[in-house]
């Protein structure tokens, strides 16, 4: 047989397998460009494991629930013992497509993990002794649901709150809280993204960017998007693919960062010098002309800017265009050299690459500067106006506003607006903070402007992760302040220590939820779900309630709040119960698969008919594949125009933004949206006028770009409404004589937070956090790499190892995030905390390191081959809290001195007093413009904002005496 | 063509079970195991096109860039491994079956195909078990049957063309000499583990384990007269190789065959006059 009857031969083979629907080549081959199992062999796959074995297995859809990116994951379920083998990527999920980070994998060792916790635990002692016994979820969950009832039922819904660290399905808890009625909502915000979401915000009204870094010709990240942070995963491929493609990558961080070792340009700045580099970049577009007039004559608030700053000229274009260039003069590069270190010469390359990039120019910041300075939310407002020069906004290979490109399917039941405003999450001192002011709770309770009669720690770790740790420890010990400490969590956690319960979460493969996030120009849909339930169904087994196929009596999260709900409500007589109640089956619980089938089949365009396409019902669609893509190519949405249909009695104002009649239409799509006012007789904004025609515009009061914020100017803020500069924190002049600036958030790639702790293989890649400092530094102070360094901060200090390198810039030291995980007793994650003694005497408080982690025997061979002993230093127990005033960010850049470890000083000594922490407290509280004194509305907050859980408009209006 | 060029390309990636009916169909006494298929495609003669075509004659570089360009030329999102065998079959049955212009698919077959594929076969038939001799034998006939379809046009491809030869280890030193002899673009040589196992064998001289180039560097100080001459006699072997499908591949035949010519001569001037002075550096 010659080749050609051979090629003949081999395409019969293949059109005879393909009709039988099975699959030729194996899945994981280069020749189709494929690298995965084929999906229709996802029910009985033969995989081979590590020793050659072969094992059939079941495929299983799922997201990683590690970080917020929710990447697709695929989970190996065994057939023969209903295990999960493995978990890799899920090539039907078009964010992640079938690509994963370390973190994803390691999924496996969280469920795996020997210290895991399985069972409800309910403290034997006192809070924080250590102590624990094990108890049924019924009677955990009796005790809880009373205390809520009580608190509901005596008119303080405000004492019950719900505080989130990695969230779950979008809106879901919020959902649950309105049901309530309680707005007790409060998550990790604002020690996250909140400053980079509020210069945002403050642009466009949606506080989410979304870079489409494939098709970009110039990528400037303020961020190591490369190896971490939001979406690290979906962004890192297509940052690559747009590098592929021949895109420029410009990276700003003082540190080098994975991401900066692949930068064409890696600027190291000083601390809080970015806006002076952006503004200097933008100024150079402007002094030479290179930014898109036409875009910006349409689309910013000029006409606004200049009737309310600059009444004595006539408002023209050609005015504003004069006045623009006035305003960023100043910025030179000469100037932002003299701020950042960075050569004027640099910076002018990089401003010629930005102005060459035109409409393709991707921007991403999300923490970083943004939160770590004082005024650091103006480091995302100065990138956004690099984009509002170019015209860079919902282009391709541009920035996106996020809510354009996610989807929130309408569920069952959506309930109302609570009636209530809780102030201890939205305190009047932060009329504008993007988030709750939840690290200031402690000090808020202390205050006595509340207390908390149940409080869920949920999948978050405050002692841990807020700076002040120990104000937390006073707030959690003290029982008048916080009745009930309930921490729902998958792992160990400090914060646990010192609950009444623990509540055994289920990880990323063992419980639901629904995703959507701004990963590129699409919109996609991802599924969660508890696999081994998944996959028994798969085979025909009927499962009523997750926890029994979790491990130990782990819960998912949906059935245990629908299951606490009825408890509060069992008679349905406070008016809870029916937003759980089975639609199919009156008067009986919701259950998990009909509240998702509703979903499925009712709000998600697209599915039932692609699912049919399939011989699958909508459901066992997104059980199969785990995920789906609504739409791609969603475009300019702002310059859409407004369907006729939507006009209905219009009314134009002076600047053109456009009001309507007409309600707004219905949508499946229930993504939060800010909402600015109405027009004086009630209608609502619907687009603006442009060039004689009524575009969608963008969801601001204006209804353009708000290159000026009349918000910001209203509510007491004048000087910082337009993108700029402001002075941080850590500006050198801040400085004292031998203090230097300590960068403490920055992540390692394979670690999140305090999640992943629990994961084996990411524990022994990344375990220990020493403190990165520039040899020229080290050198002025007598320190090698190894040696302890005493680091001193405003209310202590801590001891940790020096590790000298050029990866910094000189002057400013660096320590990671995640690691220093500890402690008190037997209790606790053995493979990463270290075992510590804690001593308080009056405000001062001390933490020493008693033992580090060691090898120890359990069901899992590995940790008796534990290596490591040094889990690094919990440096954000020294931190004070500093709350930007208009943002609310914390910001967490801190001065501190460095200097050789002193005799007696041991590794991992921490030192606190509280007292000094309080003082700071009130120095940065002291910065802020309060609601009662600068609210132009009398209302607490404008009410266009997005907010968390948005309360009822009459809950926003301040109490008469607070305005008095 | 496109359909044969896959089924051999799969046979390039870990053996899997779907591999058992694809070896059935193309008549193959039995398909590689495991442990053949590590033995011969990952450590004797890894089948990516840079290890053969870039001037380091090792995996990625700037050959593996090339390639990725052209990846890039047709559209495409470059994988992972753009230069790997059975991502080159792969695109190059795909380019066949959407009809891609003919100047590219002759571009990727002449510049990414045959410039290194018939050197690489011609080795993998020398030392594969049985399992993947006639695998060898059908892609290279397969290859030869799209060369007579899609003729060069006389032109060597540019990347070959300008490729450096073996310089002169007493002017530029001993590691540039073993880093050319060890690049096969370069020395016109291919020499894998199992040559220089053999080769120790040989000359009676003992074998240290370790890359390729350390063990280079220990027969010849071992013996440097000697091992200068089993590889000029490598190098001549491997010249009449590159000549043997004649006019079919040239000129890219030829263009090989005149790197070993080269090489071949300087190893015999080297064993004869200066084998000690190599040895010293």
């Amino acid at each position: 047989m010659n080749v050609h009857e051979l090629s003949e031969r081999v395409s019969a083979a293949k059109r005879e397998t393909l009709a039988r629907g099975e699959t030729f080549y194996p899945g994981p081959s280069r020749v189709h460009l494929a690298a995965f199992p084929p999906k229709e062999r996802w029910d009985d796959w033969i995989d081979v494991g590590p020793r050659g074995e072969e094992r059939r297995v079941l495929l299983v859809p799922t997201t990683c629930f590690n970080c917020e990116a929710a990447c697709g994951l695929l989970a190996y379920v065994d057939r023969e013992t209903l295990q999960v083998r493995k978990l890799e990527g899920n090539p039907e999920h078009p964010g992640s497509r079938g690509r994963n980070c370390a973190k994803g994998p390691a999924t496996l060792n969280q469920v795996t993990d020997p210290d895991r916790i399985l069972y409800p635990l309910k403290r034997a002692g006192r809070r924080g002794e250590g102590r624990w016994e094990q108890v049924s979820w019924d009677e955990a969950l009796d005790d809880i649901a009373a205390r809520i009832r009580r608190a509901i039922v005596e008119g303080r819904p405000n004492e019950v709150m719900y505080h989130v660290g990695r969230p779950g399905e979008d809106g879901y808890a919020e959902r649950v809280l309105a049901a309530w009625g309680v707005d007790g909502h409060n998550s990790h915000t604002n020690v996250c993204s909140s400053g980079g979401r509020a210069g945002y915000a403050f642009w466009m009204g949606l506080d989410r960017p979304s870079p489409d870094h494939a098709n970009a010709k110039v990528i400037l990240l303020v961020s190591s998007h490369l190896e971490s942070g939001h979406y690290f995963n979906p962004h890192a491929q297509r940052i690559l693919e747009g590098k592929q493609r021949g895109a420029k990558l410009v990276v700003l961080d003082t540190r080098l960062s994975n991401t900066a070792t692949h930068a064409d340009h890696w600027l190291a700045p000083y601390p809080g010098s970015e806006p002076a580099i952006l503004l200097a970049v933008a100024n150079e577009l402007i002094r030479s002309g290179r930014y898109d007039r036409e875009f910006v004559r349409r689309w910013w608030n000029w006409q606004e800017y200049l009737e309310r700053e600059h009444p004595e000229v006539e408002p023209t274009f050609e005015a504003f265009e004069r006045i623009l260039g006035e305003l960023y003069a100043s910025y030179t590069f000469e100037h932002a050299e003299r701020e950042s270190g960075v050569a004027a010469e640099t910076l002018r390359e990089v401003a010629e690459l930005v102005a060459s990039a035109g409409t393709r120019l991707a921007t991403h910041v999300w923490r970083s500067a943004a939160a770590g300075n004082l005024g650091g939310w103006q480091v995302s407002r100065c990138l956004f106006l690099l984009n509002a020069l170019l015209g860079a906004i919902a282009t391709e290979g541009g920035t996106y506003p996020n809510a354009w490109t996610k989807f929130v399917p309408r569920p069952m039941y959506v309930p109302p607006h609570p009636e209530s405003w809780n102030e201890l999450t939205w305190p009047r001192e932060y009329p504008l903070a993007m988030f709750e002011l939840s690290y200031l709770l402690p000090y808020f309770l202390r205050e006595g402007r509340g207390r908390l009669e149940v409080y869920f720690t949920r999948v978050y770790n405050p002692v841990w992760t807020n700076p002040d740790g120990f104000a937390w420890i006073e707030a959690l010990t003290d029982e008048s302040l916080v009745g009930l400490h309930v921490a729902l969590t998958p792992t160990w956690s400090e914060t646990a220590f010192f609950a009444d319960y623990i509540l055994p979460m289920g990880v990323g493969s063992e419980r639901h939820d629904l995703h959507s996030y701004e990963q590129y120009d699409g919109r996609w849909l991802g599924f969660r779900q508890p696999v081994l339930r998944a996959a028994r169904e798969r085979l025909g087994q009927e499962i009523q309630d997750t926890r029994e196929v979790n491990p130990g009596e782990v819960w998912e999260e949906n059935e245990l709040w629908i299951e606490l709900s009825w408890r509060i409500d069992p008679d349905g007589s406070l008016g809870i119960r029916r937003f759980f109640e089975s639609q199919e089956r009156p008067g009986e619980k919701l259950t998990v698969d009909e509240y998702y089938r509703y979903i499925f089949e009712r709000s998600v365009p697209g599915l039932p008919e692609r699912a049919a396409g399939e011989g699958l019902d909508p459901l066992a669609y997104m059980r199969r594949y785990g995920a789906f893509e609504i739409d791609r190519g969603i475009g300019p949405v702002f310059s859409q125009r407004v369907p006729e249909e939507e006009l209905v009695d219009v009314h134009v104002d002076e600047r053109g933004r456009v009001y309507t009649r007409t309600p707004r239409p219905d949508s499946p799509n229930i993504v939060p949206q800010p909402s600015p006012e109405a027009d004086a007789d009630g209608r609502r904004p619907v687009g603006v006028l442009v060039a004689g025609e009524i575009l969608r515009g963008f969801p601001t009061p204006s209804g353009r770009l708000e290159f000026y914020s009349p918000t910001l100017a209203d509510w007491g803020w004048p000087e910082l409404a337009i993108p700029t500069a402001p002075r941080s924190h850590v500006h050198p002049d801040e400085l004292e004589e031998g203090q230097t600036v300590l960068i403490s958030t920055f992540r390692l790639p394979v670690q999140i937070h305090t999640r992943s702790a629990n994961a084996k293989w990411l524990d022994e890649i990344a375990h220990t956090n020493p403190l990165w400092i520039h040899p020229s530094h080290a050198e002025r102070i007598g320190v090698r790499t190894g040696d302890l360094v005493r680091v001193e901060t405003e209310i202590g200090y801590f001891v940790v190892k020096a590790w000298v390198t050029e990866g910094i810039r000189p002057g400013v030291v660096a320590c990671s995030h995640h690691m220093g995980r500890w402690k008190l007793g037997e209790a606790g994650q053995r493979q990463m905390m270290a075992t510590v003694a804690l001593d308080r005497e009056g405000s001062r408080w001390a933490m020493r390191r008693s033992r580090g982690v060691e090898p120890f025997a359990s069901s899992d061979p590995d940790t008796t081959r534990i290596w490591w002993t040094d889990v690094g230093v919990h440096q954000n127990l020294t931190f004070p809290v500093q709350p930007d005033p208009v943002s609310g960010q914390h910001c967490w850049h801190q001065k501190v001195r460095v200097r050789p470890a002193e005799p007696g000083d041991a590794y991992g000594d921490i030192a606190v007093d509280t007292e000094k922490a309080w003082a700071a407290y009130r120095r940065w509280l002291a910065l802020a413009r309060p609601a009662d004194r600068f609210s132009p509305t009398g209302e607490r907050r404008p009410y266009w904002l997005l907010r968390p859980l948005k309360p009822a408009r009459e809950a926003y209006r301040l109490p008469e005496r607070a305005l008095a | 063509m496109s359909e044969l060029l896959r089924a051999l390309a799969v046979l390039s990636e870990p053996p899997s079970p779907e591999c058992g009916r694809i070896v059935e169909v193309l008549g193959l006494e039995r398909g590689p195991t495991r442990a053949e298929w590590t033995e011969l495609l990952q450590l004797e003669l890894p089948p990516y096109a840079s290890i053969y075509l870039g001037n380091e004659g090792q995996v990625g570089g700037e050959a593996r860039d090339r390639v990725a360009g052209f990846w890039r030329a047709l559209g495409l999102v470059p994988p992972a491994e753009p230069d790997h065998l059975a991502a080159l079959l792969g695109l190059y049955a795909e380019a066949g079956e959407v009809g891609a212009p003919e100047a590219a698919r002759r571009a990727l077959l002449w510049e990414h195909l045959l410039a290194w594929l018939p050197v690489y076969l011609a080795k993998a038939r020398e030392i594969a078990p049985r399992s993947f001799q006639r695998w060898a034998e059908l892609l290279e006939e397969a290859l030869l049957v799209e060369a007579e379809r899609l003729p060069s046009g006389g032109l060597v491809p540019l990347h070959l063309r300008e490729a450096g030869s073996v310089p002169d280890p007493r002017e530029d030193g001993a590691d540039a000499f073993l880093d050319a002899l060890l690049a096969p673009v370069r020395s016109g040589l291919l020499l894998t583990r199992a040559d220089l196992r053999h080769a120790a064998r040989d000359l009676h001289l003992g074998l240290r384990v370790g890359e390729r180039s350390f063990v280079l560097r220990s027969l010849l100080a071992q013996d440097a007269e000697a091992t200068l001459r089993w590889l000029a006699a490598e190098a001549e072997g491997w010249a009449e190789r590159h000549r043997r499908h004649g006019d079919a591949l040239s000129p890219v035949g030829d263009l090989w065959a005149e790197r070993a010519e080269r090489a071949a001569e300087l190893l015999d001037e080297l064993a004869m006059t200066t084998g000690k002075e190599v040895a010293r550096v």
